[in-house]
């Protein structure tokens, strides 16, 4: 007998996201047959950006996320930097790269020990009080001393995302939001004495990187293989590329790339489209790429059930995000699925702190890090960039020195978007599908695969033009089911 | 609810320094740290970021997050990090909510256009009515964060969620206590969920509903940019560079809050933080104000400063009487 569960809210992850799952019993086994999410919360960002000095971006975007704004700062200073046509000094792009790599491994640690390790223990015994209870237990929970072991690194990793976030705002001034990201570089000057607290910190986080969160991931994977064949989604990446290794940012990091049906590619971001068959918006709004993009909303809709546009690349589906940034640089091949996004995010993890380690050394003490420059009266730009969770972009348009236009797309925007024109499911609705389900009031392993993605529903939502519907700014994904 | 000893003593001597908590009060948060139950907090969220939480997640100062959460506090309902989900979480809600005498953080803007429904945190309750609903029995309201306080980026022209801060929404309430920034240092919410734990009652606030402690000096006031005055004052010729940025964009002149003096991303137990927005030759965007950002944008651009308020001498730069003034405890570096 088929049942629908809805999970409202979903916890442990940024912002407001319901998902509703419908189990089945198939072959004797209770697992997910459909899958729907609704991102809840809509502020409307594309709107409050329009007719404001362009400089302001950087700041502005940034408080589309708390978890992520560096990578916002990062998208719109690249984009401002585009559009003014000014290419920040060396030690600009170093400082920026080493406050986002900060922030990134703040976020990665965030991600695994208070977002996600929740799901695998049974804490019974070892946290007995609010936030920690209510709780589930589920039988195949971790207990005993390995769980004792992960609640004390749940509770030394506070201290150390908090030392990561030390650790960027010494030359980000502060965190989360950092004010020394502008068009040009950075403000920030580097010191000798503040490059030498970075690195103190970072050899810290190294530590407990390569000695606690990466063999963590590993022991969790050990103890839940079979989450290494659930939560595949469509099995097609993508990657934007992030942290510049030279000043034009042809090498990169983490490189960009595609990974389309079981084949490398060449990213190429025309190739990049938004559909909105199911989404509230006119036809004339849907099979474009962002830089042209339209949004004309049209609440009424016959067969649409959602606010988010669903983007594509190549008409296909891809998923973003560590896993897929791993895999397309070439690092990571084990698979693709569940276990696999937690592991390679914390293998993505150790790659980055141990090259933030030589950006340190490329800096020149004492040496300007900013490049000024004028607001052009017209113009446009575009910057593209990783978050945590996945390729970011940001896209403007400049009339009279003030925006005329700003897009954001987001990794969770593409990670948790619905079906497109030709009923292609988006990741996290695919992944969803064949999930068991043990417990109909504990649905545990749901909640293992959703945080797998480590959505970031304020960033998936913020650019939705406000409707006059009173429904609001529900998402519906509904794949497969008539 | 359990804190050793040590960790009380440690916690005291801090506060002893600070000059912040007098003897009655230091005893009075003993008995509350030793006292069977713990304070229920319940914490919404809204139209916002969720920054204010991680930034709560960097409290050190005062006490670490661990700390708070494992021995200052019951955190009834916090999103980001309660174990459970959906029904379970709620009714953890709900049942928090049914014994009055809690404190109610807000974070994060309440959008009241299309019937609220721009924000939902769950089946049948929209941000605009959990706010009312769940003042109902609270002690105490803080509304952290630019966003809960006044409305904040969420609200930013042409506000098209129709966002408010909680203190429109609610009226005049004599429990609201404004926590503002973007997002709010932690110091300003464990200091203040300290102060009203120990003492009782409300802080002294400002017009703003903002604890003076933390909001009642202007940040030029405390701004090393000004020690380097011999007389004549040194202006940065662009971003970046050495000098007071208020041609530059700098708000400092308008914006009440500690940042210079505690400064921000504190090393540890009892200690200031790594930088502040200035520090990172960056201008002050006055994320304090109740006209962030609007008022306070462009954020890059000169804004005249509001007369001086003893009137001694002309607004701006030309005839202010400056007077730096740096509290014995606190010292600017």
């Amino acid at each position: 007998m088929a049942k629908t569960i809805t999970i409202d809210p979903v916890t442990r992850i940024e912002g407001h996201l319901e998902i509703e799952v419908t189990v089945d019993t198939v072959m004797g086994q209770k697992k997910v047959v459909a899958a729907k999410s609704a991102g809840t919360m809509f502020r409307g960002f594309e709107i409050i950006l329009v007719g404001r000095d362009p400089r302001d971006a950087a700041q502005y975007t940034q408080r589309i996320c708390g978890v992520c704004p560096v990578s916002h700062a990062m998208a719109s200073t690249m984009n401002l930097d585009n559009a003014f046509g000014i290419t920040p000094p060396d030690n600009g792009r170093l400082l920026r790269n080493l406050v986002l790599g900060a922030n990134f491994i703040q976020s990665h640690l965030l991600h695994f020990y208070h977002l996600s390790v929740l799901d695998y223990i049974d804490t019974t015994g070892l946290l007995d009080q609010s936030p920690w209870t209510p709780r589930y237990v589920l039988e195949d929970m971790i207990s005993g001393p390995l769980a004792a072991e992960l609640v004390g690194h749940y509770v030394a990793a506070l201290e150390m995302r908090r030392k990561a976030h030390q650790a960027g705002a010494i030359f980000g001034g502060k965190l989360p939001c950092t004010g020394s990201f502008v068009v040009g570089g950075l403000t920030e000057v580097p010191t000798a004495g503040k490059i030498a607290d970075f690195r103190s910190l970072l050899n810290e986080l190294r530590s407990f990187i390569d000695n606690v969160y990466v063999p963590d991931a590993q022991a969790l994977g050990d103890a839940f293989p079979s989450y290494y064949s659930l939560g595949a989604g469509p099995g097609n990446l993508l990657s934007f590329g992030v942290f510049d290794q030279d000043a034009a940012g042809s090498t990169k990091l983490f490189p960009a790339g595609t990974y389309t049906d079981g084949a490398p590619g060449t990213l190429d971001p025309a190739e990049i489209t938004e559909y909105v068959t199911y989404s509230w918006y006119t036809a004339a709004s849907g099979g474009t790429n962002p830089a042209d993009g339209v949004t004309e909303p049209d609440p009424d809709k016959a067969g649409a059930y959602t606010w988010l546009k669903a983007p594509r690349y190549l008409h296909k589906p891809h998923e973003l995000g560590p896993l897929a940034r791993m895999w397309i640089s070439g690092e990571y091949t084990h698979g693709i699925s569940a276990m696999d996004r937690i592991v390679a995010r914390a293998l993505e993890t150790k790659k980055l702190a141990d090259a933030m380690d030589g950006w340190l050394d490329q800096l020149v003490p004492d040496a300007t890090a900013y490049q000024p420059s004028s607001i052009p009266v017209s113009g446009t730009g575009v910057g593209l960039t990783e978050a945590p969770r996945g390729a970011l972009g940001h896209w403007m348009d400049i009339q009279d020195s003030k925006i005329s236009r700003y897009q954001v797309v987001t990794p969770t925007a593409w990670n948790a978007s619905p079906k497109d024109d030709l009923d292609q499911m988006g990741p996290v609705e695919e992944a969803l599908l064949d999930v068991p389900v043990e417990d109909w009031d504990q649905p545990v392993e749901v909640l293992r695969v959703v945080h797998s993605f480590d959505p970031c529903l304020a960033c998936a939502v913020h650019m939705v033009r406000p409707g006059d519907r009173t429904g609001g700014s529900r998402v519906l994904i509904r794949p497969g089911i008539a | 609810m359990n804190i050793s000893r040590r960790d009380f003593l440690k916690a005291a001597a801090a506060a002893t320094v600070a000059g912040k908590l007098t003897t009655s009060a230091l005893a009075g948060l003993r008995d509350v740290l030793l006292a069977e139950d713990a304070p229920s907090v319940i914490w919404l969220q809204g139209a916002g970021c969720d920054g204010c939480a991680i930034s709560f997640l960097n409290s050190i100062h005062y006490a670490s997050a661990d700390d708070v959460l494992l021995n200052t506090i019951d955190l009834d309902f916090q999103s980001n990090l309660q174990a459970a989900a959906g029904d379970l979480a709620v009714s953890a809600a709900e049942a928090a909510a049914a014994k009055p005498g809690y404190i109610l953080i807000v974070e994060g803007a309440i959008p009241t256009g299309a019937g609220g429904e721009y924000c939902r945190l769950w089946p049948g309750m929209t941000m605009h009515q959990a706010v009312l609903q769940y003042s109902d029995n609270a002690a105490y309201i803080v509304a952290l964060g630019a966003c809960a306080s006044y409305g904040g980026v969420s609200s930013g022209a042409p506000n098209p969620t129709e966002a408010k801060g909680v203190g429109e929404v609610l009226g005049a309430d004599a429990r609201l206590i404004n926590l503002p920034g973007c997002p709010a240092h932690p110091d300003w919410l464990v200091g203040t969920l300290t102060y009203l734990l120990t003492a009782g009652h409300l802080p002294p606030l400002d017009e703003h509903r903002r604890p003076l402690e933390f909001y009642g000096e202007r940040i030029h006031d405390n701004c090393f940019n000004r020690r380097l005055y011999c007389g004549e004052p040194v202006f940065a010729d662009q971003l970046g560079g050495v000098g007071c940025l208020e041609f530059l964009g700098c708000k400092g002149k308008h914006t009440q809050a500690d940042c210079p003096l505690r400064k921000w991303n504190s090393r540890g137990s009892g200690e200031y933080g790594v930088n502040w927005c200035i520090g990172a030759r960056s201008p002050c965007l006055g994320c304090v104000n109740p006209n962030f950002p609007d008022g306070m944008s462009p954020f890059y651009e000169y804004l005249a400063p509001p007369p001086a308020a003893n009137g001694s001498g002309e607004a701006g730069p030309a005839g202010e009487q400056h007077q730096l003034r740096v509290r014995r405890d606190m010292k600017a570096s």
